[in-house]
């Protein structure tokens, strides 16, 4: 996965029912756009290292090919 | 299968400053139950959803104490080159549930033991098709050389 300041990560819920997650990433620690980001989580500001798995997709919300 | 193929879901770090509030709503805002703690990339140990519950709301701590001072360690881990089958005698030893998952001392990811049920039971799926495709559609006897 390559992901850019902006860009947000979407996590698919892993059970039925369970809602999908996002977050925005931060920063890229990660060579040529590569993992580890610190993303935030929704509204209330919290930020943590993600490293993206099988689950996650990134969705560039500045105009940036995948 | 190398360990780092078989995780199944992103994995969620946290600084070993920050305190076990934040710690309780990235995991809500996140989906997940445990976070890796890490101090310049390095895994110092991790925190669990229990940990929050029987180190900080059983023993009455605020919510901003510290992460470090209630997560787990030492903490068993497995290198993301190894063969995954090295963690079924780690989660067999150690009893533990999650594994995890490190590039020299990094941590890249947490391996569970849903991920590793999950990929079994896919195994499983695979070998069972054609034996339950037998059973409905009869035996299909392979190709005999043709006789001259």
């Amino acid at each position: 996965m390559q992901a850019q300041v902006g860009d947000q990560i979407v996590i698919r819920g892993h059970r039925i029912g369970e809602p999908d997650r996002d977050c925005e990433v931060l920063e890229v620690h990660g060579e040529q756009g590569e993992a580890p980001y610190v993303v935030r989580w929704g509204d209330d500001g919290h930020e943590s290292l993600f490293f993206p798995g099988p689950d996650a997709t990134v969705k560039h919300l500045h105009g940036a090919a995948d | 299968m190398q360990a780092r193929a078989a995780i199944r879901r992103s994995g969620v770090a946290i600084g070993a400053e920050r305190t076990v509030g934040e710690a309780a709503r990235i995991m809500e805002r996140a989906g997940v139950g445990a976070l890796a703690v890490v101090e310049d990339g390095e895994l110092l140990g991790i925190v669990t959803d229990r940990d929050l519950v029987t180190r900080v709301l059983a023993a009455r701590r605020p919510a901003d104490a510290r992460v470090d001072s209630v997560m787990s360690m030492p903490v068993v881990t497995i290198d993301a080159d190894d063969d995954v089958n090295q963690a079924f005698g780690l989660f067999r030893t150690h009893g533990n549930r999650r594994l995890p998952v490190l590039e020299g001392r990094r941590f890249i990811g947490m391996l569970s033991v849903d991920d590793l049920l999950i990929n079994v039971i896919g195994d499983l799926v695979d070998l069972v098709r054609p034996v339950t495709a037998e059973a409905i559609f009869g035996h299909r006897d392979s190709p005999t050389p043709a006789y001259r």
